[in-house]
């Protein structure tokens, strides 16, 4: 792959020194996590006068961090969107629900990484002067959770957690929330509703969570990764984040690589690598010596690319961009050859339409269809025109609905339909009418 | 004065209106099912979309750009917006289905999407005819529907509670009626269960749905998932009239609709007036109507050898002043009625001064407790203000009781009401002397007594005015036909097809179930010029005029003035 790792931009990834899952042995106690010099980056931001909350800020700007919740909002920039401090409570939920297919990294730094998460967590309250974060995690990671709560009793009992923060007089909160098994609860402002204990409904936006968030207050909302990328950036500071990876979507990633692989798990790596190394070097190529039929690159919301569609493409949001996908979760599902897409739409069809929350109708209505038609393709029941029709739903879906769970469900099948096309073809059934024949006879003759 | 512009037309407007309230404010269709104006905006039915465009600002200016025409130039949002949570903007631009193919495309689609699983069994339901969903498809949705599944079950037939039944399936998940119980009668009775097509509105386990106000969903509902365990099944809207008026439960005078068929009440609605109960009717005023219905008597009697027996309506009245003429009038007892109209005490005020008998008192109905500082009262009649306005004022029990006892009274003058009943007197004290009674229903336990006894018509048979307990004076309308031809009451009944008013010309109209009443204001007149004393009105609508003229309280209260949604006497100018 000589070629294509000229294009890479990840650098000299083979030698990368791991920063969000380094390789130390229970790192997830806290013992051995500020052995290893932990909740020093904290200290030094609570008691060093260099770092005022603004400062914080501003050098989680210059480190360019993008969001790695999936939209890839700029992390920087949506703290500075909260309001100055008035005497209303303000909060931080940091988003730990992840639900969506193909994606398994967020577990990974809760399992084994779980202090820096917190220290992200705090310095993001002192940078946004919030007193309150909500933690909130998918509720099938119950074994982590257990493990959470319990080092999270011992920060307490430090003093690095709650009244009066390493003496200083910081304060602020850490509450672990565990979700009940919904999907749609990752999406920010319906894991507000269900943080309030209300069904998880997304809310309307505007007004966005940092003007009305939780309970009506000024909220900012973050994924796992996002902040747990936080300490790094204050201890090492924002150009040296910076320079990680792509120059436009900067610093060290968890790639979750799934599907046909001979080593699929989760390997950090700076972001920018090229997609054929992710698949061939890091995980070690397809399973069996097959060849690749697609890469589905960010989770499976996002659309899928054909093997022929992804030399050169690196993983950050231009190149994907470019290349006619996303970049998302970072979660890659890799399939093979022998992989029947119409089946594999089927599933991720059977998944949106269990997961919408069923608030707006073209959301409740169109998932459910989707499923319906594909899997009357896939069982060779399918006519030609379902294909027409399902291009059709996604139109009537996609920017129609309250959140982007609908998006997300129609871009799959949009594009596979786009791109696979000869594949769903294969399987259905001619048309009844053929077209191109008159079938009215002329009455004059 | 900021403006928009909707469909070509410049409109301007005042502080930060939502776009589809204003547009529905100033006749412009949009349609439309979760936005309800009490409620708060999910937007979560996504019928409602429209084009949005703004002016395109100059970064150097801060002005907006122009177009060669000297036009602002227009930037269209990628997405539609939902029109019923948008925030209305000086120089906003929007387009509607009218000229934006896009939009009427949305709702098109929309509305295929809503009706892949609904049941369509409108030809048994009871909300077809008035039905948001179903005219809404014929009106913007598809010729057909290109959805070839199964659709999704969900349960038929589920009692929520006493009064209301869920078909889930008809269920659009609009939440409306969770919104209600969430936040405006605050039972939290009703919630969203499932997810995505599985979704649907029911109690928490354990809990009924027996909210007092529970009803008030089935109208919010915009498809016939809730309907009332009551009414359902018993006729169509079709077949039915509509006539606004008020309830009268209670002194709050709630607005509402009397549907009609076969001339028998058979539902209330609410009416919206802001000013009395906004949308809402607590659910005893809306079942309270059996007694429009049942137990009604039929044509006066009189009593002949210790028996009521049938007699004409002559027969009645001459009986009726027969038997006054003879006594002073000191010695008459007039019993005005909380229940009656305004015009009707008046008359009987009228009567008794022309006697030379004392003002009128009334009999107060006061159930401690039952008032809820809502739309329910503690006063369970609705024109306790009325009277005292007119100076009808409570009655002093004891003192008429000794009154009485004393030989004092020598007659009573019941203008519908129940002294009997009520316990102001005992059957035995009344047995010996006159007692003449308007009355509704033959469960009014004073006809044991009665001498005359002269069928009344009730609020949905009459016209007439009534004042409620925040001082705000309000008309009824006749719903439903008497036995005798009055022109007046005819006038107002019959209006049009239109109107669904019952009138003779109409199928529905049914003459088994007239009741020979009349209304106090036709009966009243008839006794007092036996007497002596004419008091011809021609019709409850000039009486209303000489109140409104001559009495202080009543200043300006003319049927004009209060048209359909009342008005608060204060704010007339009329005295306290
Ligand atoms: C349907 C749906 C599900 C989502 N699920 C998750 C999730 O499980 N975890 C997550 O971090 N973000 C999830 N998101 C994205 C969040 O809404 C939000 O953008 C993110 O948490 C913001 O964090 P970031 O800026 O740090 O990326 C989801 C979004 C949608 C529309
Ligand atoms: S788009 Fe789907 S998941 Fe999102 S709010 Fe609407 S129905 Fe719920
Ligand atoms: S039952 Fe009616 S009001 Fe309630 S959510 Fe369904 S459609 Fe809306
Ligand atoms: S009225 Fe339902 S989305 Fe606007």
């Amino acid at each position: 792959m000589a070629v294509n790792g000229v294009q890479s931009k990840a650098g000299d990834w083979r030698n990368y020194k791991r920063v969000l899952l380094p390789p130390i042995r229970d790192l997830h106690r806290l013992e051995v996590y500020e052995a290893h010099g932990g909740y020093q980056t904290l200290r030094e931001v609570l008691t060093s006068d260099r770092w005022d909350p603004k400062a914080v800020i501003e050098e989680v700007k210059k480190s360019k961090l993008r969001g790695r919740g999936g939209a890839g909002f700029p992390t920087g920039l949506k703290w500075s969107f909260m309001p100055p401090v008035d005497d209303r409570p303000r909060f931080l939920c940091c988003n730990g629900d992840e639900s969506e297919p193909g994606t398994f990294k967020d577990r990974q730094l809760m399992e084994f990484n779980p202090h820096q998460i917190f220290e992200g967590i705090l310095i993001a309250c002192y940078a946004m002067s919030v007193r309150t974060c909500y933690l909130y995690v998918r509720g099938e990671f119950a074994r982590w959770i257990e493990h959470m709560e319990h080092e999270l009793e011992k920060l307490y009992a430090r003093g690095y957690v709650g009244q009066n923060i390493m003496g200083t007089d910081f304060s602020a909160d850490i509450v672990i929330h565990k979700g009940a098994g919904a999907y749609i609860c990752g999406e920010e402002s319906s894991l507000m509703e269900s943080i309030e204990g209300k069904r998880a409904y997304p809310r309307i936006k505007p007004p966005f969570p940092a003007q009305r968030g939780l309970w009506g207050y000024p909220t900012t909302i973050n994924n796992v990764e996002t902040l747990a990328n936080v300490p790094l950036i204050l201890r090492n500071g924002g150009e040296w984040f910076a320079s990680i990876g792509a120059p436009n979507h900067p610093g060290p990633v968890l790639y979750g690589i799934s599907g046909h692989v001979n080593r699929p798990g989760v390997y950090e790596y700076p972001t920018g690598m090229l997609i054929t190394d992710l698949i061939y070097e890091v995980a070690g190529g397809i399973r069996g010596g097959k060849k690749l039929k697609a890469v589905i690159p960010g989770g499976s919301s996002t659309p899928p690319l054909r093997a022929d569609m992804i030399d050169g493409v690196t993983m950050d949001a231009e190149s994907l961009r470019e290349a006619g996908s996303m970049m998302g979760t970072a979660g890659l599902l890799v399939l093979d050859e022998d992989t029947d897409m119409v089946s594999w739409l089927r599933r991720v069809t059977h998944f949106y339409a269990h997961e919408s929350c069923g608030q707006c109708t073209p959301c409740r209505e169109g998932t459910g269809w989707l499923e319906n038609i594909v899997t009357r393709i896939d069982e060779g029941e399918g006519r030609l025109r379902d294909l027409d029709l399902l291009l059709d739903l996604c139109d009537q879906m996609e920017g129609r609905t309250v959140c982007a769970l609908a998006d997300a469900a129609a871009w799959p099948v949009r594009y596979t339909i786009l791109r696979f096309r000869e594949e769903f073809e294969a399987k259905c059934k001619p048309s009844l009418i053929p077209t191109g024949i008159d079938v009215a006879p002329t009455a004059t003759e | 004065m900021p403006r928009i512009t909707i469909d070509g037309t410049v409109y301007e407007f005042e502080g930060r209106p939502k776009l589809l309230q204003f547009c529905l404010d100033h006749g412009i269709e949009l349609p439309h099912f979760c936005y309800h104006p009490a409620l708060s905006i999910p937007a979560n039915c996504r019928q409602c979309l429209v084009e949005v465009g703004m002016p395109v600002i100059d970064r150097e200016t801060g002005k907006p750009k122009l177009d060669e025409n000297g036009q602002p130039v227009i930037q269209f949002m990628p997405k539609l917006q939902t029109s019923c949570s948008l925030d209305m903007a000086d120089g906003m631009v929007v387009k509607t289905h009218r000229t934006s193919e896009k939009v009427a495309r949305a709702q098109r689609d929309n509305l295929e999407f809503l009706l892949i699983n609904h049941p369509l069994d409108c030809p048994i339901c009871d909300q077809a005819g008035k039905c948001p969903l179903q005219n809404q498809a014929y009106k913007y949705g598809p010729e057909g529907s290109r959805f070839e599944f199964l659709k999704v079950h969900k349960p038929k037939r589920v009692k929520l509670g006493p009064r209301v039944m869920l078909d889930a399936e008809r269920c659009i998940n609009c939440t409306r009626c969770v919104r209600f119980t969430d936040e405006i009668s605050k039972s939290h009775q009703l919630t969203i269960i499932e997810r995505g097509v599985k979704n649907y509105p029911i109690t928490p386990p354990g809990v009924e749905f027996d909210d007092p106000y529970s009803m008030n969903v089935i109208d919010l509902c915009p498809v016939g998932a809730l309907t009332s365990i009551d009414a359902r099944f018993k006729a169509r809207p079709w077949e039915m009239s509509a006539t606004p008026s008020i309830t009268i439960t209670n002194a709050k005078g709630s607005n509402c609709y009397y549907w009609v068929r076969d001339n028998l009440i058979v539902e209330i609605t609410p009416r919206a007036n802001t000013a009395v109960n906004d949308y809402w009717l607590p659910d005893e005023d809306r079942l309270d109507y059996h007694r429009f219905n049942e137990n009604r008597p039929d044509g006066p009697e009189v009593r002949r050898d210790g028996r009521l027996v049938r007699v004409s309506w002559e027969e009645a009245y001459d009986r009726a002043a027969a038997l006054l003429s003879g006594i002073e009038g000191q010695r008459i007892l007039f019993l005005g009625s909380a229940y009656a109209t305004v015009e009707d005490n008046y008359l009987l005020k009228r009567l008794a001064e022309a006697l030379g008998a004392d003002t009128p008192v009334y009999i107060p109905h006061i159930e401690p407790g039952h008032g809820d500082g809502w739309l329910r009262t503690d006063d369970r009649t609705p024109n306790a203000q009325g009277c005292q306005r007119l100076g009808i004022l409570p009655v002093d029990e004891a003192l008429v009781q000794s009154r009485l006892e004393s030989g004092d009274i020598q007659a009573v003058y019941v203008l519908e009401d129940d002294p009997v009943g009520s316990g102001l007197f005992s059957a035995e004290a009344l047995a010996d002397i006159p007692v003449i009674l308007h009355y509704y229903n033959t469960t009014n336990q004073t006809l044991a007594v009665a001498d005359v006894a002269l069928p009344a018509a009730t609020v949905v048979e009459t016209i007439g005015t009534y004042v409620n307990c925040d001082g705000h004076a309000q008309r009824v309308r006749p719903a439903k036909a008497i036995r005798t031809v009055n022109r007046v009451l005819m006038r107002e009944i019959g209006k049009s097809r239109l109107d669904q008013h019952g009138t003779p010309y109409d199928r529905w109209y049914n003459e088994k179930h007239q009741v020979d009443c009349k209304p106090s204001w036709e009966i009243l007149p008839e006794v007092a010029e036996r007497l002596g004393h004419p008091l011809r009105y021609k019709g409850p609508k000039y009486i209303m005029q000489e109140i409104a003229e001559t009495i202080p309280a009543f200043a300006g209260a003319t049927y004009e003035a209060m048209g359909l949604e009342g008005v608060r006497l204060v704010e007339i100018g009329a005295e306290v």
